[in-house]
């Protein structure tokens, strides 16, 4: 055991790299106001809406894979915003990225991947897919002259 | 084992039962003055209860002392301040989230053949099994002559998620995904049809189709 870990040096270093990580003091404050906690690790990769996904073994299990939601989003971040390729990775289900897992399907009939919409216009309002078997008796109408 | 042997070991452990027996009938007597009986100071036990106070005048005066200064104070304030430092047992959620099984029962979606036909027969024994009655499924033959449901009509609100609609599915149609982040703000969203529960399953063919995998020793 060195002397610097003995006297927790290393936790002081690994502060200052944290903070230089996170875009310097400004941005560490924005990130700490955004995301409540402050990490450093190393970026995994990127998905399309611009979520960046980040890992650092040093934290333990359950807290060393995250996800920093896209600038886009500002505040309205939410957790159905992670979509399906990087789920499995984000819950521990696989060890490999969707870019580097070949046996991922990529039908050309799969959708655009999409949050919860609900409470937004763009939510689900059910709606029957069949005819209706009773159908009200219209009686002819007759001349109302 | 020879006859000879088997007296032996036996002689031994008579004599040494008898022995043991001696001895801790000599502790009770001895230990029966200062009435103290437990704990007992064989190997192989150990006593969980809380164990009497020491009252010699040193452990009395130690006790005092602890008191008298606050020690606790100042080692229950430490303990707090080390806590700080520690790294926090919890997971931040909408950024770190926890392990889940392959296996998870989450939100329903109905699933496609890679050509993109859709895999639902409606052989409607989804809809037998379910023990909530949540599954509402009525059928017709489509203009090619196979037979496809007309309404697939899942009630979220009284599924029990016990996944036995995806274990009766003959055809992998069914299944309860991985997405549990469904909530919504309306019942009525809740109520889902034939045409949300294949969209559900456009989104996530990709993990679903990982799971599936991931699981097939076991199916």
């Amino acid at each position: 055991m060195s002397i610097v870990k003995i006297l927790g040096l290393d936790k002081v270093a690994s502060f200052f790299n944290i903070i230089r990580q996170n875009g310097g003091i400004r941005g560490s404050l924005y990130k700490l106001y955004r995301q409540d906690e402050l990490k450093d690790g190393t970026l995994v990769g990127e998905d399309k809406f611009g979520n960046k996904y980040f890992e650092n073994p040093r934290y333990f299990y359950g807290r060393n894979r995250w996800v920093e939601y896209s600038d886009n989003y500002n505040m309205n971040y939410d957790g159905s915003q992670v979509p399906a390729e990087w789920f499995g990775w984000l819950h521990y289900k696989s060890d490999l990225p969707p870019h580097k897992d070949p046996a991922r399907p990529n039908y050309p009939w799969m959708a655009e991947f999409t949050e919860n919409l609900s409470g937004t216009t763009g939510q689900y309002t059910p709606y029957t897919t069949t005819r209706p078997k009773v159908e009200p008796w219209v009686p002819e109408r007759k001349s109302t002259v | 084992m020879s006859l000879v042997k088997i007296f032996s070991v036996s002689s031994r452990v008579r004599a040494g039962g008898a022995s043991s027996l001696v001895s801790r009938h000599v502790q009770y007597s001895t230990e029966a003055k200062t009435e103290k009986v437990y704990p007992p100071k064989e190997p192989g036990y150990m006593y969980v209860n809380a164990v009497d106070p020491n009252m010699t005048m040193k452990a009395l005066s130690d006790r005092a002392a602890q008191t008298m200064f606050w020690t606790e104070l100042a080692r229950g304030f430490a303990v707090t301040l080390a806590h700080i430092f520690k790294e926090p047992a919890t997971i931040n959620y909408p950024f770190e989230k926890g392990p889940l099984s392959p296996r998870f029962r989450g939100e329903h979606a109905l699933r496609r053949y890679p050509s993109g036909e859709e895999r639902c027969i409606a052989c409607k024994l989804c809809e037998a099994i379910c023990p909530a009655q949540a599954i509402t499924i009525e059928a017709e033959e489509r203009q090619d002559g196979s037979r496809r449901t007309t309404r697939y009509d899942i009630d979220m609100t009284k599924c029990i998620y016990c996944g036995f609609c995806q274990e009766a599915c003959p055809v992998d149609a069914i299944v309860e995904g991985p997405n549990f982040e469904f909530s919504t703000e309306t019942h009525e969203e809740l109520l889902y049809n034939k045409e949300k529960l294949l969209s559900n399953g456009d989104k996530w063919e990709s993990e679903i189709a990982s799971n599936i995998r991931a699981d097939h020793l076991y199916r």
